[in-house]
């Protein structure tokens, strides 16, 4: 019967692949939609792990989020060394790392933190950061800088680089009376330290001596570096702070009394909270497009039907010989059912086949935009679930052909 | 070999025919004249088993249709029977073997007098007349007496116990139509087959042993 229904829908293959396509591409349609979305979700939570939460100065706790671990959007206040040094003392910390942001290198965030940034600091589930050459940075003159960035630059271990002030490098002023050794390159993380350069907060600080007000004053040459006094290079405020907590059971209490710290507005964001903010603004706009692939999907399907209901009165020859041969009804229904099943099954292999490739740049489009590469699926278990309902659906709106097929006595086919 | 008894049949639109009685025997040639409408392809849809009887019934070799189920009725078609149209007989977008294939391939019994298929293919077209080069050639440039041709070979295809042909010559000239009866009968196997044609013309009677005229009956 197979080899019957392909050489048949092969005669009618214009519309057929007609119809197939506007399947397929509505279900390219609805799988893109779900599968961005997805791999941008899984990209952003895989982003930053082993960070119970983020002191920053109080702000809406996504943007936060968005520039500390992202480094997305404005620059947001920044908060005192001195309340950074009283969190130090709290009891139920076990480590706490400030960071400074706000300078660039050739497009690149610059990340000043301490050493121990890249101890703590993890990603995806739990995966320590780790070196492919050299090692974290012990003097302020060095640098570590992220696997994108080694790769695109062409640095490695000695490289030097400058600093550019602020994050576009066209409109920065160039720190370029100091220069940072490379010491260290990450291994790639599909995360947004890929995109980074670290350098150590005095380093940091060393580069802002004779800067007020974001211009520059003095030059670096001017100073005199070993009449400064010892705290000189310690920086006065930091951006934020990632901090793991002794027990996680404590960190709603943590949380509500830094909201409630006396000397400084500021507040600890948990990065997976506001990160589900986000996931909540964006899958509402998702809901939507979904449920607009689905009507398209149901339209084409509609479409299906109507093409194989309008198909059987030119195919009354073909169902009348198979009749007169002794085909059964339930022979010409089946067939009916089958063409709805093959259309069906060519539209998802085609649809799997074309997603793949979208999914393939918009991973790229991801990565380069957010610096986030969520992992590369063919095919993932709600997809399959998504296919049979489709096919199911098709099935079962071509038992209205095939009805018809069924309920057509053959003496009304002969005459 | 077939019998029908007491066959009567009513139209939808009002008509009933009350047909004669008719009894087939194996190798028997059998023509069914009379005009358009006085019930013949009626007649052998309802021996087809593509027509329910709604009153009278069929023998067929001891099975009687009353007693068979339409499913039944199928596979027993699909066995016994090789049914032959006016016009359109061929599926277009098979080749000239597949059409003829179509005639086994409904039936296991039919499918197992074949031993090999395209030999037998062969031997039925050269039979009827054709080159072997039909086999190639597309159906719809096939001439419309080599498509009749073709609709004969997969009605004999596997030896079906009775030929059904509704007016398969209508579409013919007068020439043509003698060559492809002739051609027809030569091929057909009267030790073992019999053949029921309707048509509404006369000419063709000799090439019969029995013929029934529906007018006559009626009148």
């Amino acid at each position: 019967m197979l080899s019957l229904l392909l050489k048949s829908i092969r005669s009618r293959i214009i519309p057929t692949s007609l119809v197939t396509i506007s399947l397929m591409a509505s279900m390219v349609l609805l799988l893109s939609i779900e599968r961005i979305q997805q791999g941008a979700e899984e990209g952003f939570n895989q982003s930053i792990s082993g960070v119970d939460a983020i002191i920053g100065p109080r702000s809406s706790s996504l943007e936060l989020v968005l520039y500390t671990v992202f480094h997305l959007g404005r620059p947001t206040n920044n908060i005192t060394t001195k309340t950074i040094d009283d969190m130090r003392l709290r009891s139920d910390i076990s480590w706490l790392v400030p960071i400074a942001l706000g300078d660039s290198h050739r497009g690149f965030r610059v990340v000043a933190t301490e050493s121990n940034y890249f101890e703590h600091i993890q990603y995806a589930n739990n995966q320590s950061l780790t070196f492919s050459k050299g090692g974290v940075f012990s003097e302020l003159s060095e640098t570590v800088v992220g696997s994108d960035v080694a790769e695109k630059l062409n640095y490695s271990i000695g490289s030097k680089i400058q600093i550019t002030h602020g994050s576009i490098e066209s409109t920065g002023n160039k720190h370029d009376d100091f220069s940072f050794k490379v010491v260290g390159v990450l291994n790639k993380t599909g995360t947004p330290i890929d995109q980074a350069v670290f350098l150590d907060l005095k380093g940091y600080e060393l580069l802002h001596l004779g800067w007020q007000s974001g211009k520059k004053v003095l030059s670096l040459e001017d100073i005199d570096l070993s009449s400064l006094p010892d705290d000189a290079l310690t920086p006065k405020t930091v951006t934020a702070a990632f901090v793991g907590l002794k027990s996680k059971l404590t960190l709603f209490n943590f949380s509500k009394s830094i909201r409630e710290y006396p000397k400084e507005a500021i507040s600890a964001v948990i990065p997976g909270i506001a990160l589900s903010e986000l996931w909540s603004i964006v899958g509402l706009v998702d809901k939507g497009f979904q449920l607009l692939s689905w009507i398209i999907i149901a339209i084409s399907l509609i479409a299906m039907v109507t093409l194989i209901i309008a198909s059987l009165d030119n195919r009354k020859q073909e169902m009348t010989i198979y009749r007169a041969n002794g085909a059964s009804p339930k022979f010409l229904a089946a067939m009916v059912i089958y063409e709805s099943l093959v259309i069906g099954l060519v539209a998802i292999i085609g649809a799997v086949i074309l997603v793949s490739v979208v999914t393939y740049f918009a991973t790229n489009q991801l990565n380069l935009a957010l610096g986030i590469s969520p992992s590369f699926k063919w095919i993932s278990l709600d997809e399959i679930k998504v296919f049979s309902i489709i096919l199911l659906a098709g099935v079962l709106s071509s038992l209205i052909p095939a009805a018809m097929v069924f309920r057509k006595n053959l003496h009304q086919t002969l005459s | 070999m077939l019998k029908t008894l007491g066959l009567e049949y009513h139209y939808q639109y009002g008509k009933k025919i009350v047909f004669p009685e008719i009894e087939v025997k194996k190798g028997q040639r059998l023509l069914i004249s009379g005009f358009s409408g006085c019930g013949k392809t009626t007649l052998l849809s309802l021996i087809a088993g593509a027509l329910k009887l709604q009153a009278g019934d069929i023998k067929f070799d001891g099975h009687e249709y009353s007693k068979m189920s339409s499913l039944f009725l199928d596979k027993f078609r699909a066995d016994h029977i090789g049914y032959i149209f006016q016009i359109l007989n061929l599926i277009p977008f098979l080749s000239v073997s597949e059409n003829i294939a179509l005639g086994i391939k409904f039936s296991k019994s039919r499918k197992s007098k074949v031993a090999n298929l395209n030999q037998e293919i062969i031997r039925l077209i050269n039979s009827l007349g054709l080159e072997k080069e039909v086999l190639n050639t597309p159906v719809n440039r096939l001439s419309v007496g080599q498509q009749q041709r073709v609709a004969v070979a997969r009605a004999l295809l596997g030896k079906p116990d009775l030929i059904l042909a509704d007016e398969p010559t209508s579409a013919l000239d007068t020439g043509t139509t003698k060559k492809f009866l002739n051609e027809m009968m030569e091929t057909f196997d009267s030790t073992k087959q019999a053949i029921i044609m309707v048509s509404h013309d006369a000419s063709i009677a000799p090439y019969f042993d029995t013929v029934i005229d529906f007018n006559n009956h009626h009148a």
